[in-house]
């Protein structure tokens, strides 16, 4: 919380005295990217990065990350491990690839719950089968749900062309809300998830306040975000990469330099894994964990609402 | 006590009025504390917990203005004594979440799932399973660690008896058997998962716990045995054990008389074996030691 409330006094900036009075009127003083900002201007700079990126959201995080940013969502999925009759609520989940990869997993593991039951009931009339397969035909997710909330119209309009696309039409809505205020009820998930989203959050604290308000009693908070490498090779490697190469496919690819120079430098500033974890336990989580991939490029943060 | 002494740190950073206030101590969970409700104990009012009470409930007011405490949690400024007991730790809730599992292990196995009925029947979300692994790991060492519990207990009445008087002392074979035969029995409702329970256990990351819970449990059957051993038969005798139960229980999985009776009489078959066994090895060690006698006579003699 220390990082993002950076109260600066205003007699030591007499040349940005102009700026620090706005930022009173405003709020305080925030990080966009490497950029000194106020609360204000953040969340009005971050919305214009997503809206311009929107069409090109997959294609560039493809490219970037040379898809193994499809790994991250699987291994983040796997770990979550939903049955079939979980409610998932997934923040920041503009383009839906946490909510497609949910019903995914959450369809097989009914079929082969259904398999199973078959192999159990052998001796059952062939009126009996004929009925449990029309029951379970209507019922192949199996009572899950996915609600994907976005900030952000242009997120969720492309992500509700992929779902039209790709099929996927059971089980899932869309919803335009705030992580610092969700339009939804107290204790009515099963599970929370936000997939490289928190980042751009411009009160972390609050949403993870939020989070826990929406948690079932017993339900889950699941953060997958970048975070940072502890490794000093490793690191150097991609801070070079991280500089060099994605800005620059940022431009070729999405014409748009500024807002993968945003993205990285944003890395940057988040909390590292520790620190955050610190958050998530005093928005009143417990049993927090986390687990880096790919050296701590990439965190999975967990923790359950008990 | 202990709770509290947990709770501790966290009703300092409260106490010290700091910036970003630790949610978590006046926010108790919601999950935790609305258990204990129900597991209402007299109510033990003693003043230095009462001037606690009074401390929490002047704090909430000033540090969190947006946020009221929800739902049925217990009024830190009236339940008098309540505060230590109602934080049950986590590792109590995980208990209760695999004692309620087991319910569920017949139909779905010891998987995840089960785990995951387990917590809906407390009233959590099916997600509360992401707690434990996959596998399923936990609930089976929770069971086998319930079942070495009962035994324990059981062994403990029939000394206890044993020692009043009422009954009489088992002579060793007997008394293996029937310890055996009670800690097997637990099985039986599970008997059908039993297989893949065993294979789950015999995961090298499972082995060091599932290998300790049936030391101390054999150590266990020995003890009421009376084994007083201080010398290397305390291993033999160990061993020997731990042989007898590890194939019982395999004949068991594949068992399908009635009552387990093959099963039964096939421990008794290695019980008898081993007494043998015991018998043969005391006249070795005697024809032994009364070689070495001559040996050394031998020698004393030749020496003068």
């Amino acid at each position: 919380a220390v990082r993002l409330c950076r109260w600066r006094p205003l007699l030591s900036r007499p040349l940005g005295a102009p700026r620090a009075l706005r930022g009173l009127a405003a709020g305080p003083e925030m990080h966009f990217g490497f950029q000194t900002v106020t609360e204000a201007e953040r969340r009005e700079k971050i919305n214009q990065v997503f809206e311009s990126v929107a069409k090109k959201y997959d294609v560039m995080n493809d490219s970037m990350t040379l898809g193994i940013h499809r790994l991250w969502k699987d291994v983040l999925i796997h770990k979550m491990n939903p049955s079939p009759d979980t409610l998932l609520l997934d923040v920041a989940g503009g383009t839906g690839d946490i909510a497609f990869r949910f019903i995914n997993y959450v369809r097989s593991v009914r079929e082969r719950q259904l398999q199973r039951r078959l192999k159990h009931h052998q001796n059952l009339s062939w009126q009996e089968i004929f009925e449990s397969y029309q029951e379970d035909k209507s019922n192949s997710l199996g009572d899950s749900q996915v609600v994907v909330c976005d900030i952000n119209r242009e997120m969720l309009k492309v992500g509700k062309q992929k779902a039209q696309h790709l099929g996927y039409s059971k089980g899932l809505s869309w919803v335009l809300g705030n992580a610092e205020e969700l339009p939804f009820d107290d204790d009515k998930f099963d599970v929370y998830t936000i997939a490289f989203g928190i980042r751009n959050v411009t009160r972390i604290d609050l949403a993870l306040q939020e989070a826990h308000r929406v948690l079932k009693p017993g339900g889950r908070f699941l953060c997958l975000e970048f975070s940072h490498v502890s490794n000093p090779f490793l690191s150097r490697l991609y801070d070079l990469y991280s500089f060099q190469v994605i800005p620059v496919l940022g431009e070729i690819i999405a014409g748009d330099w500024k807002s993968y120079q945003y993205l990285v430098e944003s890395i940057r500033q988040f909390p590292p894994q520790e620190e955050l974890k610190e958050m998530i336990e005093d928005a009143g989580f417990f049993k927090v964990d986390y687990e880096n991939l790919n050296f701590g490029i990439v965190a999975i943060h967990s923790g359950f609402k008990l | 006590a202990a709770a509290l002494g947990r709770a501790g740190p966290r009703l300092w950073r409260v106490l010290g009025g700091q910036h970003c206030p630790p949610l978590r101590a006046l926010r108790a969970s919601a999950v935790l504390s609305r258990v204990s409700e129900e597991h209402k104990k007299e109510p033990l009012t003693s003043p230095s917990q009462q001037q606690q009470q009074q401390q929490f409930g002047s704090h909430p007011a000033g540090h969190q203005p947006e946020r009221e405490p929800q739902g049925p949690r217990p009024s830190y400024t009236g339940q008098g004594g309540q505060e230590s007991e109602d934080y049950e730790s986590e590792e109590q809730l995980q208990h209760r979440i695999l004692t309620a599992a087991l319910e569920f292990v017949p139909e779905h196995g010891w998987t995840a799932e089960a785990i995951a009925q387990g917590a809906k029947t407390l009233g959590l979300s099916v997600a509360a399973a992401g707690m434990f692994h996959s596998d399923g790991s936990e609930l089976i060492l929770h069971f086998v660690s319930e079942c070495n519990v009962k035994l324990s207990e059981l062994l403990e009445q029939e000394q206890k008896l044993v020692q009043l008087g009422e009954a009489e002392k088992k002579p060793t074979d007997e008394f293996l058997r029937d310890a055996v035969e009670a800690r097997l029995r637990m099985l039986i409702p599970y008997i059908e998962k039993w297989p893949q329970a065993l294979s789950i256990l015999l995961l090298p990351r499972n082995i060091p716990s599932s290998l300790s819970l049936l030391t101390s449990m054999i150590d266990e059957i020995w003890h009421y045995a009376g084994d007083q051993s201080t010398d290397f038969n305390w291993y033999t005798r160990r061993a020997v054990l731990t042989g007898i139960y590890n194939t019982t229980e395999l004949v068991m999985l594949q068992d399908s008389s009635p009552d387990f009776q093959d099963t039964w009489r096939f421990l008794e078959n290695r019980v008898a074996d081993a007494m043998n066994m015991s018998n043969t090895a005391t006249q070795v060690q005697s024809t032994g030691e009364a070689v070495v006698q001559g040996l050394m006579g031998a020698a004393v003699t030749v020496s003068n």
